[in-house]
């Protein structure tokens, strides 16, 4: 396992982790901003990172900020807002070409800090004559953005079964929001809001490349504005632990494919013990190619071109999904039922276990390849306060056994069955 | 082996052609911990009409080489993903207009897996059974994609340019076409396409170049392919114009969605020219729709596009398009301003400094996607397959004037060349 670790430091209470490495042709770099999910927050936090991407103070037409990404070679420049456990979190990302490949009379990678820092901290965002402009025009974007999820069928059925079965947490807001609350934004009300996300948020800032800690930690000192005065750090929640009936939920639109999706919940998360066994678990039943509900709902019984299942470990919630003919939803469910009933019986054969152990571990070795995924490994111990090394993961997952696999497998229990079916019989 | 340098880039390509004329390409990466290799044949969806030096002119079923892809996975031993589970690899496989290519990555037992990857699309297993069977579960992944506005958005586009040429058939055929698919209809496109010299393998990552090579060498001596004649894929001809002015499509989506494009009249012989072509035709839309530019500016602060929005240009045998669009309250304005600034544009030209910048920016997304091995792979297959080689596109870049790119602006902005494709909800329907 070369994967080497990142070094850690702190600025402006911001915690910096940096991997010196001459692998890859680019520096990449990840900031994480993260709040509590909150109902009353959701929207503006979701808004804030399309409102920054418009201008800074040195370049606050969208136009010259674009520009310059362009003259940094093409740097990759996005965002995106996500949802990790009970956090809503923005992570801001670039991407730089290393200057030995081109011709570059500064340091691109100073240049690209230069930048970064003013998204955040010199936004064109707080200054008058930009500020209305902007944030109409993002507050009509977000709302497209969350308007156009029901386009795409087989992401909208997943957000609605996650929508029904989190009902009563906050888990079931949209990392992007909620619609019926941008109206009542204003520039003055996200301003002010941003101001105060700035203090309070939790920073991780990642660089992979050919630098060092001490050249990153002195850039962002020289880049980024901040005044923090006290320290914060993540806090999990426990999974909520619900007993009660499958609840079944049939929504009708004009589709041609049935989309059946499931949500389980497990008392595992990622800090747990029993996490790698829970990746088993998940990988053992839906994970794969080679794996139940593939085999069984696809290719023995070709119900469908697709049927898996993912694991969200910092929620402890695990969702199935599969697209299939309308008339076969009962016949589908029936089958994915006994693949859950013969995890839970420990059903799983010494060939499932190996190709499984294997995958996993293929995944894991594999993240040391790609910057972004390394960043987004470390990040989890962030997140979960668990350190596990990928080395650590990797030997976790070679000790499960098939017992430990059904032990992990009383935990997950069927919540919600989603149906999104065409409007026939209405 | 010939090893081939690339010092500007810090690259080192090895190539070897077998005997049986399977070219084979390894891409060693230090310290990458990963293996992705791909084994492609020059055969996808527009393939559907062909003879192999004197024999017999065969025409094929709409969605074969995509039939073909799903079905190689099963041997006669059962399902190959398992085998390489077994070998912790993970596998997978896609098939385009032009080409079909099988996949794997993993970190462990790499010889095993290239010689899996090889070995099991070398050995095609077709019975009655197992074809039927396919029908229900490609019939599902056929439903999926027509739920699906931005696929029937794309594809509605080439659908309205091309009448005659198999580019638009939509890659996994119908549900009536692949019910006429028999076992013996995937034996005679496997037999003709699969053969080594259609057929290139590419590895990239922790490996041995020399070692790669041995490999392959050994297994390919183990098996006998006669030689075959050169493959002759028939098309029959496309008439310049587009076919259908627009087309327009029902299915609830939260704005229309809308794609235009320009099929090129230009119809150039794949290789040197048609690259350089193609990466001017790109860098000029850039400068023309790009993120950075007044008119993309505009446009978003008129609301008539939003992040979506985007453009790209594709070429093959016999085809050349670009698709320009995305999520609009207003197709007909959209492309009125566009047009309008298209116009302009043509009158003055473009300025040397915002093409400097679009180059710059070319030259920088090209070496960034030279961090991925899953890029280069497909790249590199995608642009050997059209008789070009990846690793000499920078000099092209490089050696792109202004003059060429407005004259593309100038000559690919046709307006009888455009064809609209749109796909917008049963109440938003007014065309």
């Amino acid at each position: 396992m070369t994967m080497t670790s990142f070094e850690q430091g702190q600025v402006h209470q911001m915690r910096i982790h940096v991997m010196p490495t001459k692998r890859f042709k680019t520096f990449a770099i990840a900031l994480y901003i993260g709040v509590p999910l909150e109902e009353s927050t959701v929207t503006e936090v979701a808004l804030t990172p399309f409102a920054l991407r418009r201008g800074t103070e040195t370049y606050p037409e969208t136009i010259q900020f674009r520009e310059r990404l362009d003259d940094l070679y093409g740097a990759g420049f996005g965002f995106d807002v996500l949802k990790r456990g009970d956090y809503q979190i923005v992570q801001f990302r670039m991407d730089i070409i290393n200057d030995a490949f081109v011709a570059s009379e500064q340091s691109l990678l100073q240049q690209s800090f230069a930048f970064l820092g003013e998204v955040l901290t010199k936004p064109a965002l707080k200054q008058n004559k930009y500020r209305d402009k902007y944030v109409d025009a993002e507050k009509e974007t977000l709302r497209k953005r969350l308007d156009s999820i029901v386009n795409d069928k087989i992401r909208y059925a997943a957000e609605r079964c996650i929508e029904e079965m989190c009902k009563n947490e906050p888990y079931r807001l949209h990392p992007l929001g909620k619609r019926e609350d941008i109206e009542g934004i204003t520039s003055e009300s996200l301003v002010k809001h941003y101001e105060k996300w700035l203090q309070s948020a939790n920073m991780d800032l990642y660089v992979v490349g050919d630098t060092s800690l001490e050249e990153v930690q002195k850039l962002v000192e020289q880049s980024f504005q901040l005044q923090r005065s006290k320290e914060v750090n993540y806090e999990l929640k426990a999974p909520t632990r619900q007993s009660r009936d499958v609840q079944t939920i049939v929504e009708k639109l004009d589709v041609g494919q049935g989309k059946l999706n499931m949500g389980l919940r497990t008392s595992i998360t990622y800090g747990d013990d029993q996490y790698a066994a829970a990746l088993m678990y998940n990988g053992i039943l839906g994970g794969y190619p080679h794996s139940k509900l593939f085999v069984n709902v696809r290719e023995k019984a070709s119900l469908a071109y697709y049927a898996s299942s993912r694991f969200d470990g910092h929620k402890g919630i695990c969702t199935i999904q599969s697209g299939i003919e309308i008339e076969n939803y009962e016949k589908a469910v029936e089958i994915i039922r006994q693949q859950l009933d013969s995890m839970k019986t420990g059903t799983i054969s010494d060939l499932e276990l190996t190709q499984t152990k294997a995958m996993i571990s293929n995944h894991v070795r594999e993240l040391g390849d790609s910057a972004f995924e390394m960043i987004g490994y470390d990040f989890n111990r962030q997140l979960s306060g668990k350190n596990r090394p990928a080395s650590q993961l990797l030997e976790q997952i070679e000790n499960v056994t098939i017992a430990d696999i059904q032990a992990a497998a009383q935990t997950f229990e069927l919540d919600t069955i989603y149906y999104l079916r065409d409007r026939k019989g209405e | 082996m010939q090893t081939i340098q690339h010092p500007e880039l810090q690259e080192t390509v090895y190539y070897e052609k077998m005997p049986n004329g399977l070219d084979v390409y390894v891409l060693p990466k230090e310290g990458f911990q990963k293996t992705y290799a791909t084994f492609s044949t020059r055969y996808g969806s527009i393939d559907n009409h062909f003879k192999v030096a004197k024999g017999e002119d065969t025409q094929v079923p709409d969605g074969v080489a995509h039939f073909l892809e799903h079905k190689m996975f099963e041997e006669p031993t059962g399902d190959i993903f398992a085998t390489f589970a077994n070998q912790g690899a993970s596998a997978n496989a896609f098939t385009s207009f032009d080409r079909t290519v099988y996949l794997f990555t993993a970190t462990e037992q790499i010889d095993a897996n290239i010689e899996t990857l090889v070995n099991f699309v070398q050995n095609p297993y077709f019975t009655d059974e197992n074809v039927e069977k396919e029908k229900g579960i490609i019939g599902q992944e056929i439903k999926m994609y027509q739920d699906n506005p931005d696929w029937r958005v794309y594809f509605g586009v080439i659908e309205a340019m091309f009448g005659i040429h198999p580019v638009h058939i939509d890659i996994a055929g119908t549900i009536e076409s692949i019910g006429t698919i028999t076992k013996e209809t995937l034996y005679t496109c496997y037999n003709t396409f699969y053969h080594p010299s259609n057929m290139l393998l590419f590895v990239v990552g922790g490996v041995n170049a020399e070692d790669v090579i041995e490999l392959v060498r050994a297994n390919q001596a183990k098996k006998d392919y006669g030689q075959q004649g050169e493959i002759d894929r028939i098309f029959a001809e496309e008439p310049t114009a587009v076919h259908l002015k627009r087309k327009v499509t029902h299915l609830p989506v939260s704005l229309p969605k809308c794609l235009f494009g320009f099929k090129e009249k230009n119809i150039l012989e794949l290789g040197a020219e048609q690259l350089r072509r193609d990466l001017v035709i790109k860098l000029m839309l850039d400068i023309m729709l790009g993120s950075s530019t007044p008119l993309y500016q505009q446009l978003y602060d008129e609301k008539l596009i939003s992040d979506g929005f985007g453009f790209e240009f594709n070429s093959g045998k016999n085809y050349a398009f670009s698709i320009i669009g995305g999520d609009t309250p207003d197709p007909d304005l959209l492309i009125q301003r566009i047009r309008d600034a298209v116009e302009a544009m043509k009158t003055t030209g473009f300025n040397q400094a915002h093409f400097e910048r679009a180059r710059k920016k070319k030259i920088g997304g090209y070496l960034r996607m030279l961090n991925s091995p899953e890029a280069i792979a497909n790249e590199f297959t995608n642009y050997k397959f059209r008789d070009c080689d990846l690793f000499e596109i920078l000099p092209v870049y490089e050696s792109i004037t202004l003059e060429e790119v407005n004259e593309s602006l100038r000559n690919h902005f046709d307006w009888e060349q455009l064809a609209i494709s749109i796909v917008e909800s049963p109440s938003q329907s007014n065309s």
